[in-house]
């Protein structure tokens, strides 16, 4: 049992000191972060899914634990059989150094030094465990009396008290887990374990016990000083994530485009708190925009490296644009306008010297999320750009704080990456973005569309002029016409409000002669092209759904 | 077995660190963590849902499919607008069927915060065949007794029971508690609180008629 403890607290404390790297440095490169997250990658989705379903919002406390629990069985393995032989001290620790650096080299914004912690600290238990083993060492003549001879000596009121420690640190360690405990008092609830495992010692009267015992506390006390560390470290720096977005302050933009014009309906310009998310983030990513980079690779000339900085210094462009989401059903609320403003894409990717063949852009996000843009949508003069700002402020953090990507006339799956760290230059035969590996279409062009927003559906307007109005959209095409048809009789011309250019939605309105009974009222769209949208009905799935929106109404 | 207490002690050092280097994601970590991508089908991210409010309720629930990639699924229903959600259950296609033939399928998908009380295929089953045929062949009465089944807001099983005026423009009358609920004294909810993008439904075991 000896040698599992021993196990046990060195990989305590080569895991610590290995947070404690990666917490001051890369914080991606914490050696249980990057397994919990190369276990959720490597977990098929149906897994996946189930976990979800039974564990709720537990899963991934539970996914943490269970990497935890892992890691126990091998240090206490590792410790145990080492005390035999000792190449398993060595095996061990390289057993736990390459897969926690296999897992953190294997994240998509991974750089070679996000292998260090976890060799280092690998290495640090190693060393730990062999010093341990050797201070242990004199006593493995009679291991078995020792544990006998302690076992007559403590007495039961002692072993309920450690019993109880044990107990009062599991649920401290629940209460960080729940992050509503200060870092301090983790610590001294483990500083207070520590000690217990000293005094324990004393009575005992084994040197050779002694001597194992105070070094085991000693390589404890230093795991608790090193994760304090890395606890007090990772907060600071979270809430500076926080405090830099309040602090930033966005330069103006070189060229403003064409504003919002007067004659504009209220609810143009949607507010950054009512515009839509749809993402897969569990957690909103918060990232310090101070160690935020974004590199440019793959099929280019010259692989770029900016920093925020970087891109700030760069001219940026203001211009208003709408979005939405390829999964809004007719009808549907997952639409909005903003003024965004950015840097354009072209002249960066010019400057990265794109190769020929390479069709499609990967944007990476900073939590995994991979969208696939065609590289002709940031080259054929359309506003495609690395957003900074949205609204007048910094982009807030649930729209892909401090940098998102934004494709006028794309769908938001397919050009609107959030939390952006990457963009890869490849090829569509290559590589399946997210959800193209779910079955969505790999390219997301807008497809032409409008709502009725007034009336309400089942509305009860008083007979006489009722006011129909909506909105219609068609990014890089424009809109021509709206018309609204009643009961399915003649389509009747809406008239349009203005608009700064084709590539945000109008706003539409029709006097509607309403006479008493229930009605439905339909709308139909048609581009600057001269095309309709499409009538027959199709579900968002998976390039995004068609059909006219249609309402029912009783006209009291 | 004082060994197995040092090294239950040991396990617990190592054990709540391991814990701690993960566990402050929700609120300081600065971009670390990698969230999980769980969702095959696109879905906002609001999670208005609690634990709580996601609770559905009666043995008609058993009837629906577990499986969360299944379209008819709770997790699935929870994720899309009502009309939608109700197309993916196999349990609701008569009343999906009607609510087609009506043209209600936006007009449910677009309004904003409804409960719904959606009859089952067994309901509609109740109906005579020669009479259903009639009923969805007219396109007036069948709204009316379609929108008879849809009340503004979204009722929590909590207020359920009372008096609601539902959007054909009568009055629905629930009566019971806890996980026991009748609805015009005749139909019963059989599978309670279940949670679409824009409705709460509650499944119920008979057609509902409007009194006028």
């Amino acid at each position: 049992m000896r040698g599992s403890l021993a196990g046990l607290v060195a990989a305590g404390f080569g895991v610590a000191v290995a947070e404690l790297l990666a917490a001051a440095t890369r914080p991606e490169a914490s050696p249980l972060v990057a397994v919990g997250a190369a276990v959720i990658d490597a977990t098929p989705t149906p897994i996946k899914e189930f976990a979800v379903r039974e564990l709720g919002t537990h899963d991934k406390p539970v996914l943490l634990a269970s990497v935890g629990l892992v890691l126990i069985l091998l240090a206490a393995g590792t410790g145990a059989l080492g005390r035999r032989h000792r190449w398993a001290v060595a095996a061990g620790a390289s057993v736990l150094g390459a897969a926690g650096a296999s897992a953190a080299l294997s994240r998509p914004a991974a750089i070679p030094f996000d292998a260090v912690p976890s060799l280092l600290g690998a290495t640090i238990a190693g060393v730990t465990l062999w010093w341990l083993l050797h201070r242990a060492a004199p006593a493995t003549a009679a291991p078995s009396t020792v544990s006998a001879d302690a076992q007559s000596v403590a007495t039961p009121g002692m072993g309920s008290a450690d019993v109880q420690s044990a107990a009062t640190l599991g649920m401290a360690s629940a209460d960080v887990q729940s992050a509503a405990t200060p870092g301090e008092v983790d610590s001294d609830a483990r500083s207070g374990a520590a000690a217990a495992v000293s005094e324990e010692a004393r009575p005992v009267g084994d040197f050779d016990r002694r001597r194992f015992l105070q070094a085991a506390a000693l390589v404890a006390g230093g795991a608790v000083v090193a994760e304090g560390g890395a606890v007090g470290i990772r907060r600071i720096r979270g809430g500076s994530a926080a405090r830099s977005r309040a602090d930033i302050r966005l330069p103006a933009a070189a060229d403003v485009g064409r504003p919002v014009p007067p004659g504009t309906g209220p609810g143009f310009v949607t507010g950054n708190g009512d515009f839509y998310r749809v993402d897969t983030a569990l957690t909103v990513p918060r990232i310090d925009p101070d160690s935020w980079s974004l590199r440019i690779h793959g099929m280019v000339g010259n692989e770029m490296r900016l920093s925020f900085e970087d891109l700030l210094r760069r001219p940026l462009v203001e211009r208003v644009i709408t979005l939405n989401c390829v999964s809004n059903e007719v009808g549907g609320p997952y639409i909005g306008t903003a003024k965004w403003l950015g840097v354009p894409l072209a002249p960066l990717l010019a400057e990265a010297g794109i190769k020929a063949g390479a069709d499609q852009i990967v944007a990476r996000s900073a939590e995994g999320m991979t969208i696939g843009t065609p590289t002709a949508t940031a080259l054929d003069g359309r506003d495609t750009m690395l957003v900074v700002g949205m609204n007048g402020e910094p982009l807030p953090l649930e729209h892909g704080f401090p940098v998102r990507m934004l494709t006028p006339g794309l769908y938001g799956y397919a050009g609107a990456c959030k939390w952006l760290t990457e963009l890869e230059l490849t090829t569509f035969a290559k590589f399946d973005a997210y959800w193209v590996e779910r079955g969505w279409s790999a390219e997301g062009p807008v497809k032409t569309a409008s709502r009725i927003d007034k009336p309400r559906p089942f509305a009860h307007p008083a007979a006489g002029p009722v006011t129909v109005a909506g909105v219609a959209w068609a990014q890089r095409r424009g809109i021509r016409a709206v018309e609204v048809s009643v009961d399915g009789g003649d389509w009747n011309r809406a008239e349009l409000l203005p608009v700064p250019s084709i590539d945000t939605w109008v706003q539409w309105r029709y006097t509607w002669k309403a006479t008493t009974g229930p009605h439905s009222l339909a709308v139909r769209a048609t581009d600057a092209t001269g095309t309709p949208q499409t009538a027959t009905r199709a579900t968002p799935f998976p390039n995004g759904a068609t059909g006219l929106h249609t309402i029912a109404v009783t006209v009291a | 077995m004082r060994a197995t207490k040092l090294t239950a002690l040991a396990a617990a050092v190592a054990f709540s660190i391991s814990l701690t280097a993960c566990g402050s994601d929700d609120s300081t970590d600065s971009g670390s963590t990698a969230a999980a991508p769980t969702t095959t089908t696109m879905a906002p991210t609001m999670a208005p849902s609690s634990a709580d409010s996601m609770a559905t309720f009666g043995a008609g629930c058993a009837a629906v499919p577990t499986d969360p990639s299944d379209k008819g699924s709770f997790q699935a229903m929870a994720q899309v607008p009502v009309a939608t959600a109700a197309s993916g259950n196999p349990l609701l296609s008569t009343l999906v069927t009607a609510v087609k033939q009506a043209g209600l399928v936006d007009s449910l998908n677009s309004a904003s915060d409804i409960t719904v009380f959606a009859p089952t295929n067994d309901a509609f089953a109740k109906i005579p065949a020669a009479d259903l045929k009639k009923v969805l062949a007219d396109k007036k009465t069948l709204t009316s007794i379609l929108t008879y089944h849809v009340v503004q807001g979204k009722l929590t099983p909590a207020e359920l029971a009372g008096s609601h005026k539902t959007l054909q423009g009568g009055e629905v009358t629930v009566s019971g508690s806890g996980e026991d609920f009748k609805v015009d004294g005749a139909a019963s909810v059989i599978c309670g609180n279940v949670q679409t993008a824009n409705a709460t439904v509650y499944i119920i075991d008979s057609v509902l008629m409007p009194k006028s």
